[in-house]
Protein backbone atom coordinates (compact mmCIF):
# COMPACT_ATOMS: atom_id res chain seq x y z
CA UNK A 1 0.00 0.00 0.00
CA UNK A 2 1.34 3.39 -1.05
CA UNK A 3 0.71 6.66 1.00
CA UNK A 4 3.89 8.88 -0.47
CA UNK A 5 1.23 11.22 -1.56
CA UNK A 6 0.90 12.31 2.14
CA UNK A 7 3.00 15.30 1.61
CA UNK A 8 3.15 18.13 4.61
CA UNK A 9 1.34 20.61 2.31
CA UNK A 10 -1.45 18.39 2.15
CA UNK A 11 -1.49 17.07 5.61
CA UNK A 12 -2.20 19.63 7.81
CA UNK A 13 -5.87 19.88 7.75
CA UNK A 14 -6.03 15.34 8.27
CA UNK A 15 -3.85 16.77 11.34
CA UNK A 16 -5.87 19.90 12.16
CA UNK A 17 -8.85 17.30 12.17
CA UNK A 18 -7.45 14.19 14.03
CA UNK A 19 -5.87 17.01 16.46
CA UNK A 20 -9.81 18.78 16.66
CA UNK A 21 -11.74 15.62 16.91
CA UNK A 22 -9.78 13.11 18.52
CA UNK A 23 -7.52 14.55 21.10
CA UNK A 24 -4.03 12.84 21.46
CA UNK A 25 -3.85 9.17 20.70
CA UNK A 26 -3.04 6.87 23.10
CA UNK A 27 1.63 6.01 22.78
CA UNK A 28 2.08 3.52 25.29
CA UNK A 29 -0.63 0.41 25.23
CA UNK A 30 -1.56 -1.00 28.60
CA UNK A 31 0.58 -3.07 30.83
CA UNK A 32 -0.56 -6.87 29.10
CA UNK A 33 -1.04 -9.83 31.91
CA UNK A 34 2.10 -12.23 31.75
CA UNK A 35 0.87 -15.83 31.79
CA UNK A 36 3.39 -17.04 35.03
CA UNK A 37 4.76 -19.30 32.42
CA UNK A 38 6.09 -17.39 29.85
CA UNK A 39 7.35 -14.99 32.72
CA UNK A 40 9.46 -17.41 33.52
CA UNK A 41 11.07 -18.10 30.43
CA UNK A 42 11.69 -14.77 29.75
CA UNK A 43 13.57 -13.78 33.12
CA UNK A 44 15.86 -16.77 32.54
CA UNK A 45 16.68 -15.36 29.05
CA UNK A 46 17.40 -11.61 30.52
CA UNK A 47 18.92 -13.16 33.06
CA UNK A 48 21.58 -15.28 30.92
CA UNK A 49 21.46 -12.95 27.76
CA UNK A 50 25.22 -12.16 26.36
CA UNK A 51 25.73 -8.94 23.65
CA UNK A 52 28.05 -11.57 21.39
CA UNK A 53 29.00 -9.93 17.81
CA UNK A 54 26.56 -12.54 16.63
CA UNK A 55 23.87 -10.83 18.38
CA UNK A 56 25.20 -7.48 17.65
CA UNK A 57 24.88 -8.39 13.75
CA UNK A 58 21.30 -9.43 14.46
CA UNK A 59 20.71 -5.65 16.49
CA UNK A 60 21.92 -3.98 13.20
CA UNK A 61 19.95 -5.91 11.10
CA UNK A 62 16.66 -5.92 12.73
CA UNK A 63 15.59 -3.52 15.74
CA UNK A 64 18.43 -0.91 13.96
CA UNK A 65 16.46 -0.35 11.17
CA UNK A 66 13.61 2.26 13.24
CA UNK A 67 15.34 2.45 17.03
CA UNK A 68 18.41 4.16 15.14
CA UNK A 69 15.83 6.86 13.54
CA UNK A 70 12.99 6.66 15.71
CA UNK A 71 11.26 5.10 12.51
CA UNK A 72 7.84 5.10 12.79
CA UNK A 73 7.51 6.34 16.36
CA UNK A 74 9.71 3.87 17.78
CA UNK A 75 11.93 5.00 21.13
CA UNK A 76 15.35 5.71 20.05
CA UNK A 77 18.23 3.77 21.23
CA UNK A 78 19.58 5.17 24.43
CA UNK A 79 16.56 7.81 24.93
CA UNK A 80 16.19 6.89 28.84
CA UNK A 81 12.82 9.36 28.59
CA UNK A 82 11.54 7.62 25.73
CA UNK A 83 12.28 3.99 27.28
CA UNK A 84 11.37 4.81 31.27
CA UNK A 85 7.41 3.96 30.69
CA UNK A 86 7.88 0.69 29.10
CA UNK A 87 10.98 -0.14 31.14
CA UNK A 88 8.47 0.58 33.85
CA UNK A 89 5.95 -1.89 32.78
CA UNK A 90 8.90 -4.89 33.32
CA UNK A 91 11.26 -6.83 31.19
CA UNK A 92 8.40 -10.38 30.40
CA UNK A 93 6.26 -6.81 28.53
CA UNK A 94 9.01 -5.94 26.85
CA UNK A 95 9.28 -9.26 25.85
CA UNK A 96 5.66 -9.90 24.89
CA UNK A 97 5.78 -6.73 23.00
CA UNK A 98 8.54 -7.98 21.06
CA UNK A 99 7.75 -11.12 19.96
CA UNK A 100 3.86 -10.16 19.51
CA UNK A 101 4.67 -6.85 18.07
CA UNK A 102 3.27 -3.58 19.22
CA UNK A 103 1.55 -0.72 17.35
CA UNK A 104 3.84 -0.18 14.53
CA UNK A 105 6.63 -2.55 15.38
CA UNK A 106 5.71 -5.70 14.00
CA UNK A 107 6.26 -9.31 16.11
CA UNK A 108 10.23 -9.89 16.25
CA UNK A 109 11.19 -6.88 15.25
CA UNK A 110 12.32 -8.25 12.17
CA UNK A 111 14.51 -10.70 13.18
CA UNK A 112 13.62 -13.93 11.87
CA UNK A 113 16.44 -15.92 13.27
CA UNK A 114 16.83 -14.53 16.74
CA UNK A 115 15.60 -16.42 19.98
CA UNK A 116 14.24 -15.27 23.16
CA UNK A 117 17.74 -14.76 24.28
CA UNK A 118 18.83 -12.80 21.33
CA UNK A 119 15.58 -10.46 21.90
CA UNK A 120 16.81 -10.28 26.02
CA UNK A 121 20.23 -8.95 24.82
CA UNK A 122 18.84 -6.71 22.28
CA UNK A 123 16.49 -5.16 24.62
CA UNK A 124 18.92 -4.40 27.34
CA UNK A 125 21.08 -2.79 24.80
CA UNK A 126 18.92 -0.22 23.78
CA UNK A 127 17.09 0.70 27.00
CA UNK A 128 20.72 1.15 28.19
CA UNK A 129 21.64 -1.60 30.51
CA UNK A 130 24.43 -1.80 28.54
CA UNK B 1 -29.44 -12.61 4.59
CA UNK B 2 -28.43 -14.80 1.33
CA UNK B 3 -27.33 -18.52 1.82
CA UNK B 4 -23.82 -18.93 1.16
CA UNK B 5 -22.51 -21.04 -2.12
CA UNK B 6 -20.71 -23.68 -1.49
CA UNK B 7 -17.22 -22.73 -2.30
CA UNK B 8 -18.18 -19.08 -0.55
CA UNK B 9 -18.75 -21.38 2.73
CA UNK B 10 -15.49 -23.21 2.44
CA UNK B 11 -13.79 -19.66 1.56
CA UNK B 12 -15.28 -18.77 4.71
CA UNK B 13 -13.86 -21.08 6.85
CA UNK B 14 -10.29 -20.32 4.95
CA UNK B 15 -10.16 -16.81 6.01
CA UNK B 16 -11.46 -17.75 9.56
CA UNK B 17 -8.59 -19.93 9.67
CA UNK B 18 -6.37 -16.78 9.18
CA UNK B 19 -7.62 -14.51 11.16
CA UNK B 20 -8.00 -17.10 14.50
CA UNK B 21 -4.08 -18.45 14.31
CA UNK B 22 -2.79 -16.07 17.01
CA UNK B 23 -4.95 -17.24 19.64
CA UNK B 24 -2.44 -20.34 19.32
CA UNK B 25 0.60 -18.45 20.49
CA UNK B 26 0.00 -19.39 24.27
CA UNK B 27 -0.22 -22.84 23.66
CA UNK B 28 3.85 -23.32 23.62
CA UNK B 29 5.33 -20.85 25.90
CA UNK B 30 8.53 -21.76 26.44
CA UNK B 31 9.01 -21.38 22.50
CA UNK B 32 10.42 -18.29 20.68
CA UNK B 33 7.18 -18.36 18.00
CA UNK B 34 7.22 -17.20 14.60
CA UNK B 35 4.76 -14.37 13.55
CA UNK B 36 4.07 -12.42 10.76
CA UNK B 37 4.18 -8.66 10.02
CA UNK B 38 0.52 -8.47 10.66
CA UNK B 39 0.42 -11.06 13.66
CA UNK B 40 -2.59 -12.83 11.75
CA UNK B 41 -0.29 -15.97 11.55
CA UNK B 42 2.10 -17.68 14.44
CA UNK B 43 3.69 -20.98 14.66
CA UNK B 44 5.99 -22.40 16.55
CA UNK B 45 8.77 -23.90 14.44
CA UNK B 46 10.91 -27.23 15.82
CA UNK B 47 13.94 -24.42 14.95
CA UNK B 48 15.46 -21.78 13.22
CA UNK B 49 18.45 -22.42 10.08
CA UNK B 50 20.63 -19.26 9.70
CA UNK B 51 23.47 -20.95 7.60
CA UNK B 52 26.39 -18.67 7.09
CA UNK B 53 26.98 -19.11 3.77
CA UNK B 54 26.13 -21.73 0.66
CA UNK B 55 28.23 -24.67 1.85
CA UNK B 56 26.50 -24.32 5.20
CA UNK B 57 23.19 -24.50 3.78
CA UNK B 58 24.10 -27.59 1.47
CA UNK B 59 25.48 -29.25 4.64
CA UNK B 60 22.11 -28.38 6.46
CA UNK B 61 19.49 -29.59 4.00
CA UNK B 62 21.80 -32.96 3.60
CA UNK B 63 22.01 -33.52 7.48
CA UNK B 64 18.08 -32.69 8.42
CA UNK B 65 15.04 -34.77 7.37
CA UNK B 66 11.88 -32.69 8.67
CA UNK B 67 9.84 -29.58 6.56
CA UNK B 68 11.43 -26.65 6.02
CA UNK B 69 10.11 -23.51 4.84
CA UNK B 70 12.41 -20.03 4.10
CA UNK B 71 11.31 -17.09 5.88
CA UNK B 72 12.10 -12.93 4.65
CA UNK B 73 10.88 -10.63 6.09
CA UNK B 74 7.25 -11.78 7.04
CA UNK B 75 5.36 -9.65 5.05
CA UNK B 76 2.82 -12.12 4.00
CA UNK B 77 -0.89 -11.88 4.98
CA UNK B 78 -1.30 -15.88 3.58
CA UNK B 79 0.37 -18.55 5.50
CA UNK B 80 2.83 -19.06 3.24
CA UNK B 81 5.77 -19.40 6.09
CA UNK B 82 4.24 -21.46 9.03
CA UNK B 83 5.52 -25.01 9.63
CA UNK B 84 6.22 -27.05 12.50
CA UNK B 85 9.42 -27.77 10.90
CA UNK B 86 12.89 -25.61 10.66
CA UNK B 87 12.34 -22.16 9.48
CA UNK B 88 15.08 -21.31 7.20
CA UNK B 89 16.55 -17.51 6.95
CA UNK B 90 18.79 -16.18 4.99
CA UNK B 91 19.65 -13.20 7.14
CA UNK B 92 23.44 -13.63 6.72
CA UNK B 93 22.63 -14.04 3.02
CA UNK B 94 22.65 -9.55 2.53
CA UNK B 95 25.05 -7.74 -0.27
CA UNK B 96 25.29 -6.97 -3.68
CA UNK B 97 27.67 -9.54 -4.99
CA UNK B 98 28.84 -8.49 -8.42
CA UNK B 99 27.66 -6.08 -11.76
CA UNK B 100 27.69 -6.32 -15.57
CA UNK B 101 27.92 -2.63 -16.57
CA UNK B 102 27.46 -3.31 -19.91
CA UNK B 103 24.82 -5.62 -19.51
CA UNK B 104 23.07 -3.43 -16.88
CA UNK B 105 22.09 -5.81 -13.99
CA UNK B 106 22.98 -7.36 -11.03
CA UNK B 107 23.92 -10.15 -8.61
CA UNK B 108 22.50 -9.67 -5.27
CA UNK B 109 22.29 -12.25 -2.23
CA UNK B 110 18.73 -13.52 -1.76
CA UNK B 111 18.10 -12.28 1.59
CA UNK B 112 19.38 -7.87 0.92
CA UNK B 113 16.43 -6.05 1.82
CA UNK B 114 15.08 -4.13 -0.67
CA UNK B 115 16.04 -1.10 1.38
CA UNK B 116 19.52 -1.82 1.12
CA UNK B 117 19.57 -3.12 -2.62
CA UNK B 118 18.64 0.55 -3.79
CA UNK B 119 21.31 1.89 -1.92
CA UNK B 120 23.79 -1.04 -2.97
CA UNK B 121 22.97 -0.21 -6.87
CA UNK B 122 22.82 2.78 -6.99
CA UNK B 123 26.44 3.13 -5.30
CA UNK B 124 27.23 0.76 -8.00
CA UNK B 125 25.61 2.90 -11.09
CA UNK B 126 22.17 0.88 -11.59
CA UNK B 127 18.63 1.02 -10.21
CA UNK B 128 16.04 -0.96 -10.48
CA UNK B 129 13.61 -0.58 -13.00
CA UNK B 130 10.66 -0.85 -10.46
CA UNK B 131 9.81 -1.52 -6.60
CA UNK B 132 6.86 -2.37 -4.23
CA UNK B 133 6.12 0.31 -1.42
CA UNK B 134 7.40 -1.37 1.48
CA UNK B 135 10.68 -1.83 1.44
CA UNK B 136 11.66 -3.87 4.38
CA UNK B 137 11.29 -6.88 2.19
CA UNK B 138 14.07 -9.44 1.32
CA UNK B 139 14.83 -9.80 -2.31
CA UNK B 140 14.15 -13.56 -2.11
CA UNK B 141 10.61 -13.19 -0.42
CA UNK B 142 9.61 -10.73 -2.93
CA UNK B 143 10.43 -12.66 -6.02
CA UNK B 144 8.40 -15.96 -4.09
CA UNK B 145 5.34 -14.05 -4.26
CA UNK B 146 5.65 -11.69 -7.08
CA UNK B 147 5.56 -8.88 -5.35
CA UNK B 148 5.09 -5.76 -7.77
CA UNK B 149 4.77 -1.90 -8.01
CA UNK B 150 2.94 0.07 -10.58
CA UNK B 151 3.47 1.15 -14.08
CA UNK B 152 1.70 0.04 -17.30
CA UNK B 153 5.34 -0.19 -18.89
CA UNK B 154 6.58 -2.52 -15.83
CA UNK B 155 6.30 -5.53 -14.45
CA UNK B 156 6.52 -7.47 -10.83
CA UNK B 157 10.10 -7.68 -9.66
CA UNK B 158 10.23 -11.38 -10.86
CA UNK B 159 9.95 -10.00 -14.63
CA UNK B 160 13.47 -8.10 -13.86
CA UNK B 161 15.25 -11.62 -12.82
CA UNK B 162 17.57 -12.68 -15.32
CA UNK B 163 19.45 -15.44 -13.40
CA UNK B 164 18.99 -17.45 -10.02
CA UNK B 165 20.94 -19.67 -7.90
CA UNK B 166 18.52 -22.30 -6.40
CA UNK B 167 19.81 -24.77 -3.48
CA UNK B 168 17.26 -27.62 -3.91
CA UNK B 169 16.20 -29.62 -0.50
CA UNK B 170 18.55 -32.58 -1.33
CA UNK B 171 21.31 -30.02 -1.37
CA UNK B 172 22.08 -29.58 -4.86
CA UNK B 173 22.89 -25.94 -6.46
CA UNK B 174 21.35 -25.19 -9.47
CA UNK B 175 21.98 -22.17 -11.36
CA UNK B 176 19.06 -20.91 -13.64
CA UNK B 177 18.53 -18.67 -16.17
CA UNK B 178 16.02 -18.43 -19.54
CA UNK B 179 19.10 -20.05 -21.42
CA UNK B 180 20.55 -22.58 -19.11
CA UNK B 181 17.13 -24.26 -17.72
CA UNK B 182 14.00 -22.38 -19.28
CA UNK B 183 11.55 -24.13 -17.06
CA UNK B 184 12.86 -24.43 -14.02
CA UNK B 185 14.34 -20.72 -14.09
CA UNK B 186 10.55 -19.50 -15.11
CA UNK B 187 9.48 -21.67 -12.09
CA UNK B 188 11.97 -20.62 -9.94
CA UNK B 189 10.99 -16.75 -10.85
CA UNK B 190 7.92 -16.81 -8.68
CA UNK B 191 8.23 -20.50 -6.69
CA UNK B 192 6.59 -19.72 -3.05
CA UNK B 193 9.28 -20.70 -1.82
CA UNK B 194 8.22 -24.28 -2.61
CA UNK B 195 11.36 -25.80 -4.94
CA UNK B 196 13.93 -25.06 -2.47
CA UNK B 197 16.00 -22.19 -1.02
CA UNK B 198 16.81 -19.25 -3.22
CA UNK B 199 20.53 -17.98 -2.48
CA UNK B 200 21.43 -15.28 -5.64
CA UNK B 201 19.06 -13.37 -7.70
CA UNK B 202 20.53 -11.52 -10.94
CA UNK B 203 18.31 -8.20 -11.95
CA UNK B 204 18.18 -6.39 -15.05
CA UNK B 205 18.42 -2.90 -14.15
CA UNK B 206 18.82 0.76 -15.51
CA UNK B 207 21.19 3.88 -14.93
CA UNK B 208 19.79 5.38 -11.80
CA UNK B 209 17.04 8.18 -12.10
CA UNK B 210 14.93 10.50 -10.29
CA UNK B 211 10.90 10.36 -9.85
CA UNK B 212 8.99 13.86 -9.74
CA UNK B 213 5.58 12.81 -7.48
CA UNK B 214 2.81 14.68 -8.16
CA UNK B 215 -0.27 13.64 -5.19
CA UNK B 216 -3.41 15.11 -5.72
CA UNK B 217 -6.94 14.21 -5.13
CA UNK B 218 -9.79 13.57 -7.44
CA UNK B 219 -13.20 12.64 -7.56
CA UNK B 220 -13.10 8.74 -8.03
CA UNK B 221 -15.92 8.44 -10.04
CA UNK B 222 -14.00 10.82 -12.68
CA UNK B 223 -10.69 9.03 -12.08
CA UNK B 224 -11.95 5.69 -12.87
CA UNK B 225 -13.64 7.35 -16.29
CA UNK B 226 -9.93 8.16 -17.16
CA UNK B 227 -8.25 5.51 -15.41
CA UNK B 228 -6.24 3.76 -18.69
CA UNK B 229 -5.62 7.00 -19.98
CA UNK B 230 -4.19 8.50 -17.03
CA UNK B 231 -2.40 5.39 -15.64
CA UNK B 232 -0.72 5.43 -19.27
CA UNK B 233 0.50 8.91 -18.59
CA UNK B 234 2.91 8.45 -15.94
CA UNK B 235 5.41 6.35 -15.56
CA UNK B 236 3.76 5.49 -11.86
CA UNK B 237 -0.02 6.00 -11.26
CA UNK B 238 -1.11 5.03 -7.69
CA UNK B 239 -5.17 5.42 -7.09
CA UNK B 240 -6.37 5.11 -3.49
CA UNK B 241 -10.54 5.38 -3.34
CA UNK B 242 -11.63 5.87 0.17
CA UNK B 243 -14.51 3.26 0.34
CA UNK B 244 -17.46 5.13 2.17
CA UNK B 245 -16.54 8.30 0.42
CA UNK B 246 -16.63 10.07 -2.94
CA UNK B 247 -12.90 10.81 -3.00
CA UNK B 248 -9.82 9.00 -4.29
CA UNK B 249 -5.98 9.82 -3.50
CA UNK B 250 -4.14 10.12 -6.55
CA UNK B 251 -0.13 9.26 -6.79
CA UNK B 252 1.48 10.09 -10.46
CA UNK B 253 5.16 9.68 -10.80
CA UNK B 254 7.06 11.21 -14.01
CA UNK B 255 11.19 10.25 -14.46
CA UNK B 256 13.01 13.76 -14.04
CA UNK B 257 16.51 15.45 -14.37
CA UNK B 258 15.29 18.07 -11.61
CA UNK B 259 17.37 17.67 -8.30
CA UNK B 260 16.06 15.79 -5.51
CA UNK B 261 14.48 17.54 -2.82
CA UNK B 262 14.91 15.82 0.33
CA UNK B 263 11.92 14.48 2.52
CA UNK B 264 11.73 12.87 5.55
CA UNK B 265 9.37 9.63 5.03
CA UNK B 266 7.93 9.50 8.80
CA UNK B 267 6.47 12.94 8.85
CA UNK B 268 5.22 12.51 5.42
CA UNK B 269 3.15 9.61 5.94
CA UNK B 270 1.78 10.85 9.39
CA UNK B 271 -0.99 12.92 8.49
CA UNK B 272 -2.44 10.34 6.64
CA UNK B 273 -2.38 7.46 9.16
CA UNK B 274 -3.84 10.21 11.40
CA UNK B 275 -6.83 10.46 9.18
CA UNK B 276 -6.75 6.74 8.48
CA UNK B 277 -7.52 6.27 12.58
CA UNK B 278 -9.83 9.02 12.51
CA UNK B 279 -11.88 7.18 9.89
CA UNK B 280 -11.45 4.43 11.94
CA UNK B 281 -13.40 6.12 14.82
CA UNK B 282 -16.20 7.34 13.20
CA UNK B 283 -19.34 5.41 12.84
CA UNK B 284 -20.06 4.22 8.98
CA UNK B 285 -22.96 5.63 8.63
CA UNK B 286 -21.11 9.22 9.26
CA UNK B 287 -17.85 8.25 7.18
CA UNK B 288 -19.00 9.76 3.61
CA UNK B 289 -19.10 13.54 5.04
CA UNK B 290 -16.36 13.21 7.14
CA UNK B 291 -14.11 11.68 4.28
CA UNK B 292 -15.22 13.91 1.76
CA UNK B 293 -14.73 17.33 3.50
CA UNK B 294 -11.39 16.17 4.77
CA UNK B 295 -9.99 14.46 1.71
CA UNK B 296 -11.51 17.02 -1.08
CA UNK B 297 -9.52 19.56 1.16
CA UNK B 298 -6.35 18.02 0.83
CA UNK B 299 -3.53 20.47 -1.17
CA UNK B 300 -1.82 19.30 -3.93
CA UNK B 301 1.73 18.30 -3.72
CA UNK B 302 4.87 17.72 -5.22
CA UNK B 303 8.88 16.15 -4.46
CA UNK B 304 11.23 14.61 -6.49
CA UNK B 305 13.46 11.38 -4.94
CA UNK B 306 15.82 9.02 -6.39
CA UNK B 307 13.37 6.50 -7.30
CA UNK B 308 14.37 3.78 -4.85
CA UNK B 309 13.05 6.82 -1.96
CA UNK B 310 10.15 7.88 -4.15
CA UNK B 311 8.91 4.04 -4.60
CA UNK B 312 9.35 2.67 -1.25
CA UNK B 313 10.04 3.77 3.01
CA UNK B 314 6.54 2.99 3.49
CA UNK B 315 5.74 3.49 7.40
CA UNK B 316 2.31 2.58 8.14
CA UNK B 317 0.22 1.00 11.11
CA UNK B 318 -0.05 -2.91 10.51
CA UNK B 319 -2.98 -3.78 8.26
CA UNK B 320 -3.93 -7.10 6.86
CA UNK B 321 -4.59 -6.98 3.03
CA UNK B 322 -6.44 -9.05 0.40
CA UNK B 323 -5.00 -8.21 -3.37
CA UNK B 324 -6.22 -9.81 -6.35
CA UNK B 325 -5.61 -8.91 -10.25
CA UNK B 326 -7.79 -8.92 -12.44
CA UNK B 327 -7.46 -8.01 -16.59
CA UNK B 328 -6.54 -4.13 -17.46
CA UNK B 329 -9.87 -4.32 -19.15
CA UNK B 330 -11.62 -5.25 -16.23
CA UNK B 331 -10.14 -3.30 -13.53
CA UNK B 332 -12.46 -0.20 -13.48
CA UNK B 333 -15.62 -2.49 -13.28
CA UNK B 334 -14.16 -4.25 -11.00
CA UNK B 335 -13.42 -1.46 -8.73
CA UNK B 336 -16.95 0.30 -9.10
CA UNK B 337 -18.35 -2.76 -8.07
CA UNK B 338 -16.39 -2.94 -4.82
CA UNK B 339 -17.35 0.24 -3.55
CA UNK B 340 -20.58 0.07 -4.53
CA UNK B 341 -20.72 -3.90 -2.18
CA UNK B 342 -19.25 -2.15 1.09
CA UNK B 343 -21.07 1.57 0.76
CA UNK B 344 -23.88 -0.82 0.08
CA UNK B 345 -23.41 -3.09 3.22
CA UNK B 346 -22.08 -0.39 5.41
CA UNK B 347 -18.67 -2.84 5.94
CA UNK B 348 -16.31 -1.60 8.59
CA UNK B 349 -13.36 -0.70 6.42
CA UNK B 350 -11.07 2.76 6.81
CA UNK B 351 -7.88 2.34 4.69
CA UNK B 352 -8.31 3.39 1.21
CA UNK B 353 -8.57 0.60 -1.41
CA UNK B 354 -5.12 0.16 -3.57
CA UNK B 355 -5.53 0.50 -7.65
CA UNK B 356 -2.22 -0.22 -9.87
CA UNK B 357 -1.16 -1.44 -12.79
CA UNK B 358 1.53 -3.95 -13.88
CA UNK B 359 2.80 -5.56 -17.05
CA UNK B 360 2.80 -8.99 -18.05
CA UNK B 361 5.84 -11.43 -17.57
CA UNK B 362 6.93 -15.16 -18.11
CA UNK B 363 7.28 -16.56 -14.83
CA UNK B 364 5.20 -19.42 -14.66
CA UNK B 365 2.83 -18.55 -11.31
CA UNK B 366 3.16 -14.84 -11.87
CA UNK B 367 -0.46 -13.09 -11.17
CA UNK B 368 0.60 -11.26 -14.40
CA UNK B 369 1.65 -14.19 -16.73
CA UNK B 370 0.18 -13.92 -19.96
CA UNK B 371 -1.52 -10.03 -19.93
CA UNK B 372 -1.21 -6.60 -17.94
CA UNK B 373 -3.21 -6.71 -15.13
CA UNK B 374 -4.29 -4.16 -12.62
CA UNK B 375 -4.29 -5.09 -8.68
CA UNK B 376 -6.61 -4.32 -6.20
CA UNK B 377 -6.10 -4.24 -2.85
CA UNK B 378 -8.71 -4.18 0.36
CA UNK B 379 -7.41 -3.25 3.64
CA UNK B 380 -8.00 -3.61 7.36
CA UNK B 381 -6.45 -2.74 10.10
CA UNK B 382 -4.50 -5.40 12.03
CA UNK B 383 -6.79 -5.05 15.30
CA UNK B 384 -9.74 -5.50 13.35
CA UNK B 385 -11.47 -8.50 11.83
CA UNK B 386 -11.17 -8.81 8.34
CA UNK B 387 -13.32 -11.49 7.37
CA UNK B 388 -16.46 -9.53 6.87
CA UNK B 389 -14.71 -7.45 4.42
CA UNK B 390 -12.61 -9.96 2.54
CA UNK B 391 -15.56 -12.57 2.46
CA UNK B 392 -17.89 -9.72 0.79
CA UNK B 393 -15.30 -8.70 -1.65
CA UNK B 394 -13.47 -12.04 -2.78
CA UNK B 395 -16.27 -13.48 -4.27
CA UNK B 396 -16.48 -9.81 -6.65
CA UNK B 397 -12.95 -10.63 -7.54
CA UNK B 398 -13.45 -14.17 -8.58
CA UNK B 399 -16.47 -12.70 -11.10
CA UNK B 400 -13.65 -10.99 -12.94
CA UNK B 401 -11.00 -13.69 -12.91
CA UNK B 402 -9.08 -12.32 -10.26
CA UNK B 403 -5.60 -14.27 -9.62
CA UNK B 404 -4.78 -14.18 -5.78
CA UNK B 405 -1.80 -12.36 -4.81
CA UNK B 406 0.24 -15.11 -3.53
CA UNK B 407 1.33 -13.32 -0.42
CA UNK B 408 -1.82 -12.02 0.47
CA UNK B 409 -4.97 -13.36 1.88
CA UNK B 410 -7.34 -15.61 0.00
CA UNK B 411 -9.07 -18.66 0.12
CA UNK B 412 -8.75 -20.47 -3.00
CA UNK B 413 -7.40 -24.31 -3.16
CA UNK B 414 -5.95 -25.93 -6.21
CA UNK B 415 -9.02 -26.60 -8.18
CA UNK B 416 -9.67 -22.85 -8.41
CA UNK B 417 -6.12 -21.92 -8.53
CA UNK B 418 -5.39 -24.38 -11.80
CA UNK B 419 -7.91 -22.65 -13.79
CA UNK B 420 -6.29 -19.10 -13.06
CA UNK B 421 -2.75 -20.50 -13.20
CA UNK B 422 -2.58 -22.35 -16.53
CA UNK B 423 1.20 -23.59 -15.82
CA UNK B 424 0.47 -24.51 -12.21
CA UNK B 425 -0.08 -28.17 -13.25
CA UNK B 426 3.56 -27.66 -14.44
CA UNK B 427 4.57 -25.95 -11.77
CA UNK B 428 3.22 -28.97 -9.36
CA UNK B 429 5.27 -31.82 -11.20
CA UNK B 430 8.51 -29.72 -11.44
CA UNK B 431 8.01 -29.30 -7.39
CA UNK B 432 7.91 -33.07 -7.10
CA UNK B 433 10.43 -33.60 -9.04
CA UNK B 434 12.90 -31.11 -7.01
CA UNK B 435 11.17 -32.30 -3.68
CA UNK B 436 9.76 -35.38 -3.75
CA UNK B 437 9.64 -36.09 -0.25
CA UNK B 438 7.72 -32.74 0.00
CA UNK B 439 10.25 -31.30 2.40
CA UNK B 440 9.27 -27.75 1.10
CA UNK B 441 5.91 -27.96 1.77
CA UNK B 442 2.87 -27.09 4.37
CA UNK B 443 -0.73 -27.39 4.88
CA UNK B 444 -1.31 -23.95 3.03
CA UNK B 445 1.01 -25.36 -0.02
CA UNK B 446 -0.60 -28.46 -0.20
CA UNK B 447 -3.55 -27.45 -0.06
CA UNK B 448 -2.67 -24.49 -3.22
CA UNK B 449 -0.83 -27.38 -4.80
CA UNK B 450 -3.69 -30.27 -4.99
CA UNK B 451 -1.68 -32.47 -2.73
Amino acid sequence: MTTRPARRARLRLCLFLAGLLCGPAATIAATPAVEPDRAAAYAAAFSTAALTPEVQRKWARSCALCHVRGEGGAPRMGDSAAWQPRLAQGDAVLMVNTLEGLERMPPLGYCMDCELGDFAAMIQLMVGRR
Amino acid sequence: MKPLSRREFVAGAALAALAAAPHRLHAAPAATPWRNWSGNLVAHPAGRLAPRDEDELVTMLRRTSGPLRPVGAGHSFSPLVPTDGHLVVLSEFTGLVRTDPQAMTAELMAGTRLSDAGRLLHAAGQAMFNLPDIDRQTLAGAIATSTHGTGVNLKSLSGYVTALRLVTPAGQVLDLSAERDPDTFHAACVSLGALGIVTRITLRNRPPFRLQTRFSVAKTEEIIDCLEACAADYRHFDLMPFLHGDYALVTAQRETDDPAVPTTAADDDAGFIELVKLIDRTPVAERRALINSAVSGMAPGESVDWSFDALTNFRFDRFNEMEYSVPADAGPACLREILQAVASDGIEVAIPLEYRTVAADEAWLSMYHGGPRVAISVHRLAQHDFRPLFTRVEPIFWKYEGRPHWGKVHSLGYDRLSALYPRLGDFVALQESLDPRGRMLNDHLRRMLGK
